[in-house]
């Protein structure tokens, strides 16, 4: 088994925990972070297939890579805005609570 | 643009320009008495402006707005009858609450009846229907009680079904016309040697089928007539039913036979008509019988285009279209004369009646009248086998079926006190002399001399049904009050319940999509539409 | 010399600096909004707002004149090493939709997003106007980008610019139909992120030209192409994945219900056609498209039947959403057809104008039903009674747009409805004909139960209906104009879609 196979099923396993979780659970911090999971996976898949692309006599192709880290970035700016909307639900319920 | 090609314009232009300045509640306010006014244009079209064509819009789909003769002996009457009944309405319903959606309907409904007469392309005749549709309802609505709001809503959902019917012939016909042309005159010509004539004709005979109250989709008919006002049950008997006829006039092929569908179609209306006078003769409302009436009228006028499909007869048209407009003429009328006489039955009875008695014997082909010329008109299509014979017994029965209204038609409650004003009764007799002399006009000018009307053999071919109807009435007095009841509409009630039905469905359905909207249903969906998607490539290789 | 510069023929087209053009003005406005804070907002996004007006008339005119797309290879590089932004008719035809409905959009925010005096700071203006501009920077990048990624990244942007304009007053209920919408979104742009990353490994590229030159029918392709699809289907609320949109759209205020409605579902449908026949167009796809227009049909009958059954007008227009996103996918199968064939050259045109009209009919119901909202305080239909002689106007706009949805003639939606189903007869799949058929006579049944209660007399006892102002009435009766009269503009359009697509347009002619 290479190492890019190894990995390759690493995010293939990733992937299929995040999804299990983003269905299942209830709680929409876990779903938050379920998502981050399914996330992961999907970049570590874009580093298999740098990692693949070697061929040209490069250490890695940069293009995946570069990917990555945009796909990193963006998906950090959702995680932050799922959680700032979650934050703001919260506050909004406690105050609908304390006027009942 | 020449003048015969403004008139035409005009014609639907007018009553869509007063529509559009009913959004100013001042000129709403004042278009009561300019509703006489709006049909001229379509009056002086028809007068002087046949044989000429407009269009206008973008080259690969335009409106084109054409006047053969057929549409303009359509369209002429029809504005006769859209002018008296204009005024009668201004008398009769300025009053009532409401009014301004009365106006609005009533534009609207004659844009689209004018304009589906003029209309020569296929999206431009859809689009008239429905406007036609629409206002139609509107006005059935102004009968403002609840029988109204249900013959209101009928009478909307069968024209919408109609119309979905209508709007796919139209497809079928355009998908088989060589050169992509959407006028309807090209897509008929095309239509015989088209891949797909057997559906497109299958739906075109539905849609506007159902538009002419074929049985058995004529249950809307029965019940939107006796609801609605006066006025409006005049114009939709008279002038709006008749869209259906040109519409078959038009995409019908006359240039070919096609013997089965015109043997489909005659057998089809001659049931109606037959069909009109037995439900008839069981009502009492003098309205509800002249809506059976319209069935069985509207069936005869159904049967005679299929006997000319049949035959190839490319003669059918305008002898149609005349005999459609003694039809929009004297029903009409029939349906103003209930209005005058509901105020004058208790004293003078006579000048109501009398002419009323003419037209209505007249629908049986009484001679002299314009029955007896359409009678002659359609004997050319007919032919002398067993369709004739049966169109000629079936005048027996509407003479039977007429003379049962004359008797309901004093009996009828009045609905105001005392004798009726002049503007309810003078548009009557406008009416009543118009759908006398007008079949005459048009006969000497499209058809054949009038001697022809008036040779003794012609005359006595006229009278004899109406003289058997008339001794069959006197002889079957006595048996009317055993006739069993049969509720207005008829079959309708089979419809509600499978409306009923439908409900039940959608509450179903909307516990299916809660099911569907919760979160981890929704996500497992996700991953099936994935994972079918992918199955489906595979299987697809 | 990269294969590149053979798909690329006008790489150095002075007119192809339009399409960054258009990109970058909003995004600036939204810069300098958010730095001028929410007191001058609405000044600067209304000035940029017009600016993106005239670059998208001018991007519709240049590929008008030319006849071919325009394209822009981003700092000099071409593809596959650097990143193109490419304009065919489609995406022209896109492009002046969105200018056209945020246009409006924005007219018909100002009496609900004004702040509260000027120069004032206010956090809602704020946060409307400056997405407004966003959402317009991020659906012009969908509509002129070329490769798989930026879409993404534009697909995200979209998202996160779409998901805070439902919450925007802040309500409980609003914030959990965001975060709903937000999380099932975020699932689907995961999926389509899986199928590029197996697009490239398997080729190399993401750029579109050079993949549609490069993809073979292989199970690589295949797993990619269903993860994409699963995707944006989730992102355009395909049933059953609709779980998000009626409480989103329902919740939202009338300008941003609009805007949702109108253009952000079509943003990831867009890039679903792009998939489709750009990437994979020579891929056996009968099965699966008809797996789509499956799920389109399914669409028109569960989401009419619940609009008529909805009691609440904006849950109403909602559902009717959910229906018309069923038509747009009914145009799969009939445009997947023989390659290159007439029939499909009218499926996929017909379709086409099917979200362009959607578009614009739906956003004027949603600013109709936001002002009778408004004016009377609920939008219960069962209270509707005496609308539509208080607010005849609103209520014009509402039935106008209703019937182009309905499909009269002259609308885009009666051209769109006619060109789907005669490519339905002339490729031999009537039933799509029949439920598109069956999908109208819904439609019509829940626009006359709000038309027919709106003109209803009101009770005394009901409280009166507060007058509305004129401008947001007048915005929408505009539109509704405009999508009724779309059929007759759209005989121009219909060929601008065709516009780069050769195979298509020179059939089309024919």
């Amino acid at each position: 088994m290479t190492g890019a196979t190894l990995f390759g099923l690493c995010a293939a396993v990733l992937v299929g925990l995040g999804l299990y979780g983003a269905i299942v659970h209830h709680l929409i911090l876990r779903r938050i972070v379920a998502f981050n999971l399914l996330g992961a996976g999907a970049f570590l898949l874009f580093g298999v297939v740098a990692r693949r692309g070697t061929g040209a006599g490069m250490g890695g192709d940069p293009v995946p890579q570069a990917l990555v880290i945009t796909g990193i970035v963006v998906a950090f700016s959702a995680t932050a805005l799922a959680v700032a909307l979650l934050l703001r639900l919260h506050a909004v319920r406690a105050a609908e609570d304390a006027d009942r | 643009m020449t003048g015969p090609q403004a008139l035409l314009l005009a014609a639907v232009a007018v009553p869509a320009v007063m529509l559009l300045g009913c959004v100013a509640p001042r000129l709403r306010g004042g278009m009561w008495q300019a509703l006489w006014l709006a049909p001229l244009p379509g009056l002086a079209a028809a007068l002087l402006a046949r044989g000429s064509s407009v269009s206008f819009g973008p080259a690969r789909a335009q409106f084109v707005l054409a006047l053969d003769t057929s549409g303009a002996i359509l369209l002429g009457s029809a504005a006769v009858l859209w002018i008296a009944a204009g005024v009668y309405a201004e008398r009769d319903m300025r009053s009532a609450a409401n009014g301004g959606w009365f106006v609005v309907c009533w534009l609207a409904t004659l844009t689209g009846c004018f304009g589906a007469f003029l209309i020569a392309d296929m999206p431009g005749f859809y689009l008239f229907l429905a406007v036609v549709s629409l206002g139609a309802s509107g006005l059935i609505l102004q009968g403002n009680t609840p029988q109204a709001r249900r013959a209101s809503g009928m009478y909307l959902a069968f024209a919408l079904f109609a119309e979905t019917a209508i709007l796919m012939g139209f497809v079928l016909l355009a998908a088989g016309t060589p050169g992509g042309s959407l006028l309807m005159h090209d897509a008929a010509a095309a239509l015989p040697t088209s891949p797909w004539r057997d559906p497109a004709l299958a739906l075109l005979i539905f849609g506007l089928g159902t538009k002419a109250a074929l049985v058995p989709l004529h249950v809307w008919m029965p019940l939107a007539y006796p609801n609605a006002p006066i006025s409006v049950a005049a114009v939709l008997s008279g002038a709006v039913v008749k869209v259906s006829i040109i519409g078959l006039i038009r995409v019908l092929p006359w240039g070919a036979a096609m013997p089965d569908w015109g043997a489909a179609m005659a057998a089809a209306g001659v049931f109606g008509a037959y069909y009109g006078v037995v439900v008839g003769l069981t009502q009492s409302d003098p309205k509800t019988i002249l809506a059976y009436s319209s069935v069985s009228q509207m069936g005869l006028l159904v049967a005679v285009l299929g006997m000319g499909l049949r035959a190839g007869d490319g003669g059918t048209a305008i002898a149609v279209a005349l005999a459609a407009a003694w039809h929009l003429l004297a029903k009409g009328g029939l349906f103003l004369a209930v209005g005058a006489s509901s105020g004058t039955t208790a004293r003078r009875p006579w000048p109501v009646l009398l002419p009323a008695g003419v037209l209505a014997l007249g629908l049986g082909g009484l001679p002299f009248t314009g029955g007896a010329v359409a009678k002659l008109a359609i004997k050319g299509p007919l032919g002398d086998g067993m369709m004739a014979t049966l169109v000629t017994l079936a005048a027996v029965g509407t003479t039977l079926l007429m003379l049962h209204f004359l008797r309901r038609l004093p009996a009828s409650a009045p609905t105001r006190a005392g004798e009726a004003p002049a503007g309810l009764t003078l548009p009557w007799l406008a009416i009543a002399f118009a759908s006398i002399a007008i079949p005459w006009a048009l006969y000497s000018a499209v058809i054949g001399p009038v001697s022809d009307v008036l040779a003794p053999a012609a005359l006595w071919a006229a009278f004899w049904p109406v003289l058997v109807g008339t001794l069959l009435a006197v002889g079957l007095r006595a048996w009317g009050p055993r006739l069993p009841p049969v509720p207005a509409g008829d079959l309708v009630v089979l419809g509600e319940r499978a409306a009923s039905g439908v409900a039940t469905w959608s509450v179903t359905l909307e516990r299916a999509d809660a099911v569907l909207r919760l979160w981890p249903v929704a996500g497992l969906s996700l991953l099936a539409v994935a994972v079918a998607l992918g199955a489906a490539m595979l299987s697809g290789r | 010399m990269t294969p590149g510069a053979a798909v690329l023929p006008c790489a150095g087209d002075p007119a192809g600096a339009l399409l960054v053009l258009a990109i970058v003005l909003p995004t600036a406005g939204f810069l300098l909004a958010l730095s001028v804070g929410g007191g001058r907002a609405e000044r600067v996004a209304l000035l940029f707002l017009a600016g993106g007006f005239a670059v998208a008339i001018a991007i519709v005119a240049a590929i008008w004149r030319s006849g071919h797309a325009l394209s822009y290879a981003l700092g000099g590089w071409t593809p596959p090493l650097g990143i193109a932004l490419r304009a065919d008719g489609l995406s022209a035809v896109m492009a002046m939709t969105t200018a056209l409905v945020v246009g409006a959009v924005a007219l018909f925010g100002r009496q609900n997003f004004a702040a509260p005096a000027p120069g004032v700071e206010a956090r809602v203006p704020l946060s409307f106007w400056t997405l407004l501009l966003a959402v317009t920077t991020a659906l012009n990048l969908i509509w002129f980008a070329g490769d798989l990624f930026s879409l993404y990244v534009a697909l995200e942007l979209l998202t996160f610019t779409a998901v805070p304009l439902v919450c925007l007053d802040g309500r409980a209920d609003t914030l959990e139909a965001a975060l709903r919408y937000m999380l099932f979104a975020l699932m689907g742009s995961v999926l389509y992120l899986l199928g590029t990353a197996l697009l490239y490994s398997a080729y190399g590229t993401l750029d579109i030209a050079l993949l549609s030159e490069r993809v073979r029918p292989e199970p690589a392709v295949w797993t990619a192409a269903a993860l994409m699809t699963a995707g944006l289907v989730a992102k355009t609320a395909l049933f059953p994945l609709h779980l998000w949109l009626p409480p989103a759209h329902a919740g939202a205020p009338p300008a941003a219900s609009a805007l949702l409605s109108a253009l952000v579902v079509k943003g990831s449908f867009f890039l679903l056609v792009r998939l489709w026949f750009d990437v994979l167009p020579g891929l056996p796809s009968r099965a699966p498209a008809e797996l789509l227009a499956a799920l389109g049909a399914a669409a028109v009958l569960m989401g009419s039947v619940l609009a008529l059954r909805q009691a609440r007008l904006k849950l109403l227009i909602a559902y009717s959403t959910v229906a018309q996103i069923g038509y747009l996918f009914l145009m799969f199968p009939l445009a997947s057809g023989p390659a290159g064939g007439p029939v499909a050259a009218g499926a996929l045109t017909g379709g086409m104008l099917q979200a362009v009209s959607h578009a614009t009919a739906k956003a004027a119901m949603f600013m109709a039903a936001g002002v009778m909202a408004g004016a009377l305080g609920h939008d219960r239909i069962a209270g509707l009674a005496g609308t539509a002689r208080a607010l005849p106007m609103s209520m014009f706009a509402f039935g106008l747009g209703g019937a182009a949805l309905i499909g009269l003639p002259p609308s885009g939606g009666f051209l769109a409805k006619w060109l789907l189903l005669t490519a339905s007869v002339q490729s031999g799949q009537w039933w799509w004909a029949a439920v598109m058929l069956t999908g109208g006579l819904f439609t019509c049944g829940y626009v006359f139960m709000v038309v027919g209660r709106a003109m209803g007399e009101k009770d005394a006892s009901e409280p009166r209906i507060i007058a509305a102002p004129i401008t947001g009435q007048a915005v929408a009766l505009a539109l509704a104009v405009i999508s009724m009269l779309l059929g007759l503009a759209a005989l121009a359009p219909l060929d601008l879609v065709l516009v780069g697509r050769p195979t298509l347009a020179v059939v089309a002619c024919r």
